[in-house]
């Protein structure tokens, strides 16, 4: 279907769902209308413009069937790792094993979302005394307790240290419950003082060697864990491998970006954007899937970049997104306000950084985690963030607050002072719930309001 | 002699003052005027509470702050865009069951001595380190006597504590009020409390309650005695040892704050349990399901946003329910 790029909502994929069945389309296994989705739960769907490629069809429905997966997964024998936290080492070590399969209960994060608070997992969390002061991930619980959404799998790891207060205390509160949890530490990123050797981290922070070690020595920890689940031993050879699909799918990624966040006019929605970034981090449960589904996105993204097709203008408004949106609708939103994603940071750019495979894998991996934005300061983010704005040309920032976060309190703050004062930029703050319908027309003002700002500053 | 902040109870003054340095442990007041840190939705009140004190204090020559929780650790990028004073930032591991981790730990302090010395303190030896140990050590066999009412790591010399005199005027010590009604004991946990909140072990006192252990954080459950036979080997190991195992709910897994209650409640007989934390605390307030389900002795939680609300007539009159109940 290389129609015209337009958003289309869930009842129209539907009926061109059937027509491309028709037609004799080939279809994933995991293939089928979006609609039956919403059958499930996932109302959320409903309300939602999605993108009309068949690629794009294809990244929904891989997302939407990832539970299906790992029953599969389960059945045909293979074990369960649930990672939590780390978003992007720990899978990467797991996927190495064909007979493992990692997944992040904290994608949970989503489920009040996509199931509009139907799902009464946030109920669970409250009376497991997790209230609404406590982010999304909250959820996770509810998921756990119901095992409704996901299988309770056979290994949970979860990293701490330099993470956030939300999740460290949601893991410890699930431990409580029973669930046994093999948590591994990783500590504050710093850059290294005199006379203590330095290591460079993928997105260019240095770290001192010190802690590079302590790092790979916990992975270490994990590795052997890892190792007893599944019978096998992890040598390097087998973890070079995994590194190799990993950064596979980062150079897709990569690319993807590149063209989405700089071609005029706009190749990609950019919520379709955002569910591709996420497959960086988990793959879905599926590494060479994932491949698959990122290699057919971006065939299309660049089909559309050759044909000058897509979504905007020239005089679209270019923003540079923070964090990750509760609300997969705010999303459409941006766009509906005239504006675009030029650049994001959502808290897992080390998971779209390429693996070093110049140093042996474990060393590698070590390095990677190390360079996760949320274990730096706010300061080394917006340095991260000031970077990429200036590489992607963004004209305007939007940091949006995830509802009870811990470091969301202050990291706006010292990434906007940062960001104004170095880039010259607008920055907006704003608060995205699980669900927004009734905050959207405050959101649309304000969202318009920073276009306008961004279209009367060209005129400067 | 140049005056170390700080506020988390990982940081040993044993180790402050081994550098001929003066630590002080800043248990926050309101500050009036322009803050530094506005009010933010979603941050402690605690935490904005210590970067403004610290930042209106004017006798401050350094700041340390620890990585216990997500909300300090962002404290610390503030402080060091907003205030003229070096600003240290300890890494306290979660874990603690690895040797690796208490490792870090360790590696930390001797850190933390190299900026110290940058300050102008002077790297101790091991007889300076023993001595200052054994001085706090004395000094925290005081402050035994009134568990409830003293922050831990106070500074040698004369105890000012004004609690001192609120406790010993009230009784504090006795089974009975000044009405002659037996006292409930209570136990007292939760996160660390800004000065104006202490009023909370007060008012427990005032409404017939006794503490029978203080687990805030500036209360017993963070003090550290390290007795003169871990001085023997080497003095900075064991210090590192002691503090590293205070037992708290930020630790993963946080048995040992689970096990040291369970002594708490066994040994003092307490009959309730009261939990303090600011809004927004994470660690604390997750926890407070947990251990009400663990106990199974009627619990009170007070959750306050820093605004005095512990000297306030609805804290006082949920605290009086409460002991009215356990009586
Ligand atoms: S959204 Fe923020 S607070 Fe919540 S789990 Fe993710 S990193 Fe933690
Ligand atoms: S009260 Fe809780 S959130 Fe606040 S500084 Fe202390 S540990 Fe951190």
């Amino acid at each position: 279907m290389s129609e015209t790029p337009r958003q289309i909502a869930l009842r129209e994929w539907d009926d061109a769902y059937e027509r491309l069945r028709a037609a004799g389309v080939p279809q994933p296994a995991y293939g089928g209308p979006l609609g039956r989705h919403v059958a499930e739960g996932d109302t959320r769907l409903r309300k939602l413009r999605f993108d009309n490629s068949l690629a794009a069809l294809r990244l929904w429905d891989f997302l939407l069937t990832e539970e299906d997966r790992l029953q599969l997964a389960r059945d045909a024998g293979k074990k369960l790792v649930g990672t939590m936290k780390d978003l992007g080492t720990v899978p990467v070590m797991a996927s190495s094993l064909d007979n493992l399969v990692a997944f992040y209960p904290d994608g949970a994060w989503w489920i009040p979302c996509v199931m509009e608070v139907n799902s009464g997992l946030l109920q669970i969390a409250d009376s497991l005394g997790i209230d609404e002061s406590f982010c999304p991930v909250r959820a996770m619980l509810g998921a756990f307790v119901t095992g409704a959404h996901f299988p309770i799998p056979d290994l949970l790891t979860c990293s701490v240290g330099a993470t956030c207060d939300d999740f460290s205390a949601i893991a410890q509160r699930l431990n409580g419950l029973g669930y046994p949890i093999l948590w591994w530490e990783i500590p504050h990123r710093r850059v290294p003082e005199d006379n203590e050797g330095g290591v460079q981290l993928p997105g260019g922070f240095r770290a001192p060697a010190s802690l590079v070690r302590f790092v790979r020595s916990e992975l270490e920890r994990i590795r052997l864990a890892l190792e007893k689940l599944s019978g096998r031993v992890i040598d390097e050879g087998t973890l070079s491998r995994g590194i190799a699909k990993a950064n596979h799918i980062r150079r897709l990624l990569a690319e993807l970006r590149q063209a989405a966040f700089t071609a005029t006019p706009c190749p990609i929605p950019a919520l379709e954007m955002l569910i591709a970034e996420m497959l960086a981090i988990h793959f879905c449960s599926d590494q060479e899937e994932t491949i698959a589904v990122l290699q057919d996105l971006l065939d299309e993204v660049n089909r559309r970049v050759a044909a000058g097709t897509g979504y905007g203008t020239a005089d679209t408004a270019r923003m540079f997104w923070v964090d990750p949106v509760a609300d997969l609708q705010v999303m459409n939103l941006l766009e509906d306000c005239g504006g675009r994603i030029c650049g994001t940071e959502y808290l897992f750019a080390h998971a779209l950084d390429p693996i070093p495979t110049d140093v042996p894998p474990m060393e590698a991996l070590a390095r990677m985690a190390l360079a996760d934005p949320m274990v730096g300061s706010a300061t080394d983010r917006a340095a991260r963030i000031k970077a990429e704005i200036r590489r992607f040309g963004a004209e305007a920032v939007i940091v949006s607050r995830i509802p009870g976060a811990s470091h969301c309190a202050l990291e706006g703050e010292i990434i906007g002072e940062i960001v104004r004062a170095e880039c010259g930029l607008p920055v907006l703050e704003i608060e995205v719930p699980p669900l927004t319908d009734a905050v959207s027309p405050s959101l649309r003002t304000r969202l318009e309001a920073l276009v306008e700002t961004v279209v009367n500053r060209r005129s400067r | 002699m140049k005056t170390i902040v700080y506020t988390c109870p990982y940081v040993p003054a044993e180790w402050i003052a081994a550098h001929g340095l003066q630590p002080r442990r800043l248990i926050p007041r309101p500050v009036e005027g322009t803050a530094t840190i506005p009010q933010i939705e979603g941050l402690c009140p605690y935490a904005r509470a210590f970067a403004n004190d610290v930042a209106a204090s004017e006798d401050v020559d350094g700041v340390v702050v620890t990585t216990m929780c997500d909300q300090m650790r962002r404290i610390f990028d503030l402080l060091v865009r907003r205030i003229n004073v070096p600003v240290f930032l300890l890494n306290v591991p979660s874990t603690w069951q690895t040797v690796t981790a208490r490792q870090l730990y360790l590696g930390e302090l001797e850190r933390f001595g190299r900026f110290l010395v940058r300050l102008g303190g002077c790297a101790p030896d091991r007889e300076k380190l023993t001595q200052e140990i054994r001085r706090y050590s004395v000094n925290k066999e005081l402050t035994d006597l009134y568990p409830a009412l003293y922050p831990s790591q106070l500074p040698p010399g004369p105890l000012s504590w004004v609690w001192q005199q609120t406790f010993q005027s009230m009784g504090g010590g006795s089974e009975r009020d000044l009405e002659g009604t037996r006292r409930v004991p209570i136990g007292v946990i939760g996160g660390p409390l800004m000065e104006r909140d202490q009023v909370l072990f007060r008012v427990i006192l005032e409404c017939g309650g006794q503490i029978a252990f203080d687990g805030t954080e500036t209360g017993d459950r963070t003090i550290r005695s390290l007795d003169d036979r871990y001085l023997s080997s080497d003095p900075l190991v064991n210090l590192a040892r002691a503090y590293f195992h205070i037992p708290d709910p930020s630790r993963r897994p946080n048995s040992e704050f689970y096990q040291w209650l369970r002594e708490k409640l066994a040994s003092h007989s307490a009959r309730g349990l009261v939990l303090h934390h600011y809004v927004w605390c994470d660690k604390w307030h997750a926890e407070f399901e947990r251990i009400k389900e663990w106990i199974k002795l009627p619990m009170l939680r007070l959750d306050s946003e820093g605004r005095g609300e512990m000297d306030s007539p609805r804290v006082r009159n949920r605290i009086h329910a409460f002991m009215e109940a356990l009586r």
